[in-house]
């Protein structure tokens, strides 16, 4: 990644603590506010208010997915794994939540600032990517659309590399993706016939 | 009634590269102990178990072991990060704890450490604060490779871009490196507003005297229009730098002559050093420095504190000392008389809330042209920056 090295600003975020009372959940709340978090421990469920956190951390020994208010792998924020148990199982299932880093019991003084920076990098790297891949779908689907259009065009005998040029033109001065712009060209031609078919941009 | 026997460590190496400042922080603790020893009213008496390191980074852990099997629960010591760090593992193993008397890079806060001098927040934010807006924002930032050149000029960074300035240029020496031609010529190309140098020791020496001379070629260097700052100059190295420390800007909780009187009997000493009895048997250095006051006060603030158990024990608690992971020392809600004016000790981090000083080098001694109002609260992760307050406006009193 070639994003800019920061202060790492976690002052005021808001850390979920998905463990029963515990020593290690003491620990954890002791390093996280003095790194500058505001801990809230809950155990067995996540409150609704944790959908708006900025980090969550969950006992990946005794957790369930039930106590997730949403689906494994959908946390709509970094999650960190408590790990006490290293039993394959254990790890398979917080690595089915979508774990972004993990921390290892009895959770000490050391390792937490590294879980937490860890953990955002990997989940907002993850939700750049998931943003791309569905962009980059979206484009797919409209394959068919673009090709359609570009037939319209066409249509004038202008020959298909010119139609598909003028696309990319009308795309540019409607300020649309091609694909956008196709569906509106074709929009356009159901609408009015080629008399009333946009000018060349 | 009897003083309490307690043994406390001194782990400060003796010799090698940064002796100078070990041997200041070491001077300030033994003091500290004469004193307390010597306070009739002292609930404690302290026997010092001192180990020396030497300057080699692997002996500190083995040495702080030896330390706490002696039954000693603190120990005052460490100069550099990377010794604070060998030894963490020891301290979380014996339930012991660390009394750092040093300026560090911050983003640490572990139980087992009381961090006595500033951390980021509490020396370059500050700095900056001072500097950028009267001298301009371009910087240049020269370190020695080292944690504490790494670290601090990566904030530094984000501080100059915050401000709207730009790193002209950043490099790093080797330790003890003294071939600094190419960071002067470089300096010298590029015309920077201040630099900024976290070079070490010979390295950092070497640096000025060059950039001294640089100065004297061209106006443009001299220390009125492109000042050197630093995070952790203090008067312990300016007989090492010599003439080329006039017009150096430095900050920190403490500088000479600048604070408030002293309240200490055998501190008056050193402003008088002709009487030697007042200090007993320690040999006090010529000159104190913040370093050597961190390290007093952390004696005096852990005096204070087990003085305060033991009278809880007379009222029926219990004199048992710390057991790791259990009773974390008792800084909520206290504040501690030190050299440093009253200081509290933030029971989160275990980092002191200590006053912000910059001072300039003139004639020898620092003269202070800034001082924070009251003292500035730790926040080693500077979870509370907040460039426009850092920029904005600002946040220090001018006092010349």
């Amino acid at each position: 990644m070639t994003r800019r090295a920061r202060i790492p600003n976690l002052g005021g975020a808001r850390a979920f603590v998905l463990h029963r009372p515990h020593q290690t959940t003491t620990a954890l709340a002791r390093q996280l506010a003095a790194i500058g978090l505001d801990a809230v421990e809950c155990w067995p469920e996540l409150p609704a208010d944790a959908l708006a956190a900025d980090f969550v951390f969950f006992d990946a020994d005794m957790g369930y997915d039930a106590q997730f208010p949403w689906r494994p792998g959908e946390a709509p924020m970094p999650l960190i794994a408590l790990i006490g148990s290293e039993a394959p199982g254990r790890i398979e299932w917080a690595l089915a939540q979508g774990a972004d880093s993990h921390l290892v019991k009895p959770v000490g003084n050391s390792g937490i600032y590294t879980a937490l920076l860890i953990a955002r990098q990997g989940f907002e790297a993850r939700r750049s990517l998931a943003g791309e891949v569905r962009a980059l779908k979206a484009r797919v689907a409209e394959r068919q659309t673009v090709v359609r259009a570009v037939v319209a065009l066409a249509g004038s005998g202008v020959g298909e590399e010119r139609a598909y040029q003028q696309l990319r033109a009308l795309a540019m001065s409607w300020q649309l993706t091609v694909e956008e712009a196709a569906r509106k060209v074709l929009e356009l031609e159901e609408k009015g016939g080629r008399d009333e078919r946009p000018a060349r941009g | 009634m009897a003083k309490r026997h307690v043994e406390i460590g001194i782990l400060f190496s003796r010799s090698g590269n940064y002796h100078l400042l070990s041997e200041a922080c070491r001077a300030g603790a033994m003091l500290a102990i004469a004193t307390v020893n010597a306070d009739k009213d002292a609930a404690v008496e302290f026997e010092p178990v001192e180990r020396d390191p030497e300057g080699q980074i692997d002996r500190y852990a083995p040495l702080c072991e030896e330390i706490t099997r002696g039954g000693a629960r603190h120990v005052v010591g460490c100069v550099t990060s990377w010794s604070r760090k060998e030894v963490i593992p020891v301290l979380e193993k014996t339930g012991a704890t660390l009394w750092y008397p040093c300026p560090y890079e911050g983003f640490e806060a572990n139980e087992h450490v009381v961090y006595m001098h500033a951390s980021p927040n509490q020396h370059l934010v500050p700095l900056f604060a001072h500097v950028l807006p009267r001298y301009g924002r371009n910087a240049c930032l020269v370190g020695s490779n080292y944690i504490w050149g790494w670290e601090t000029n990566r904030v530094a960074r984000d501080l100059v871009q915050d401000a709207g300035g730009q790193v002209l240029a950043e490099r790093y020496l080797p330790l003890g490196d003294t071939d600094v031609s190419r960071l002067v010529a470089e300096i010298r190309a590029v015309r920077p507003s201040f630099v900024l140098n976290h070079l070490i020791g010979p390295s950092s020496y070497a640096f000025l005297a060059a950039l001294g001379e640089l100065a004297k070629q061209d106006p443009a260097f001299s220390p009125e229009r492109c000042p050197v700052l630093s995070c952790n100059l203090t008067e312990i190295e300016l007989p090492a730098i010599g003439p080329a420390s006039e017009g150096l800007v430095a900050v920190g909780p403490w500088f000479l002559g600048a604070g408030e009187p002293w309240p200490w009997k055998a501190l008056e000493a050193l402003e008088a050093p002709e009487a030697p009895e007042a200090a007993g048997s320690v040999a006090v250095p010529a000159q104190p420095s913040s370093f050597f006051v961190a390290a007093f006060s952390s004696v005096l603030v852990l005096a204070d504190l087990l003085g305060a158990k033991e009278r809880g024990a007379e009222e029926g608690g219990t004199t048992e000392g710390p057991r790791p992971g259990t009773a974390p020392l008792a800084f909520a809600g206290r504040s501690f008389s030190t050299p440093f004016g009253e200081i509290a000790i933030d029971p989160q981090t275990q980092h002191a809330s200590l006053p912000v000083r910059i001072g300039r080098v003139s004639g020898g001694r620092f003269a202070i042209v800034e001082a924070s109002q009251g003292r500035v609260d730790p926040d080693p992760y500077l979870s509370r920056y907040d460039p426009a307050k850092v920029f904005g406006r600002p946040a220090l009193r001018a006092v010349s």
